[in-house]
């Protein structure tokens, strides 16, 4: 029983492209297509027939987004409007992607490959936001202060262990309850750990990147 | 054999830590709910805030467990 659940903690290739010499498609990348495909049939979904009033589904998603909205410009204030919309795309992306555990797919961001290249993304928007509002010498020049070129290496890091861990924790011990006591005691179980834990995760990873942004954003007092 | 289990278990110690802190935020918050009732919402997402990045430290002991498990028990 050990050997299979090692089995499953390993990132397997779904299937290989058939050019230069084979490229290797890993089982999280097709999962995040499925992902990729119903977002965006929801979208299209949801956003059709817009009317003035809102009605029935349209009233769904204009709460969802008000939500989303207000939660990050109450961060970022009023110059970091322009930051809102990919802030929105990691969380809803992050919380589809660790939930879908409950669908019998297994989760993109178990891959620690996924959760680096998330951590990656934003703290290059992290940085790349500071160049834009105060200028690349601004930016040099906050080098100097060697807490931030810490930062520079620690926050990723802990963004993609905190993610990583989160969702590898919560599928081992699913794993093993659902070969122990396979009854209906994993639905439960289920509802705790991967939803819960899983939109947790997804929030507390917008939030801090959010943080860290407002931070570079905020207007010196002179 | 002994030793890899030994390292795993002192590698999860740091539950330890994670429980202590959160129990602090949370012993703090429901005192500050109780002397200011209508800060509710604020405190609830301080506090959830507070206990997702304190299990982080907690959650760095698991994986290096299950690394340190399955890297060097499967030899």
């Amino acid at each position: 029983m050990a050997e299979e659940l090692m089995e499953q903690l390993d990132n397997h290739t779904a299937f290989t492209i058939p050019i230069f010499g084979g490229i290797p498609v890993p089982d999280s990348c097709v999962v995040t297509w499925i992902i990729i495909a119903v977002l965006v049939l929801l979208s299209i979904i949801f956003t059709r027939n817009l009317k003035k009033v809102p009605t029935g589904s349209q009233c769904i998603l204009e709460t969802f987004m008000d939500f989303l909205d207000n939660f990050f410009t109450n961060i970022l204030g009023k110059k970091g409007k322009k930051y809102v919309p990919i802030l929105e795309t990691f969380i809803i992306y992050i919380g589809f992607s660790n939930i879908i555990g409950v669908f019998g797919f297994v989760p993109p961001t178990k891959d620690i490959n996924v959760t680096a290249a998330l951590a990656g993304m934003a703290i290059i928007l992290v940085q790349a936001s500071f160049i834009i509002e105060k200028g690349p010498l601004k930016w040099l020049k906050s080098f100097l202060n060697p807490i931030n070129l810490l930062d520079l290496v620690t926050r990723p890091l802990s963004l993609c262990m905190r993610l990583f861990g989160n969702v590898l924790g919560a599928f081992v011990v699913m794993e093993l309850i659902k070969h122990c006591i396979p009854g209906g005691v994993p639905v439960i179980a289920s509802g705790y750990f991967d939803l819960f834990d899983g939109l947790l995760q997804a929030y507390v990873f917008a939030f801090l990147t959010s943080l860290y942004m407002a931070e570079a954003l905020e207007e010196e007092e002179k | 054999m002994g030793i890899i289990a030994l390292g795993a278990a002192v590698a999860v110690l740091t539950g330890a830590g994670a429980g202590i802190g959160i129990g602090l935020a949370t012993a703090k918050a429901t005192e500050s709910i109780a002397r200011q009732p209508e800060a509710k919402g604020d405190i609830r997402t301080a506090l959830l805030l507070g206990c997702a990045l304190a299990e982080a430290t907690a959650i760095y002991g698991f994986v290096i467990a299950l690394l340190i498990i399955l890297s060097l028990g499967s030899k």
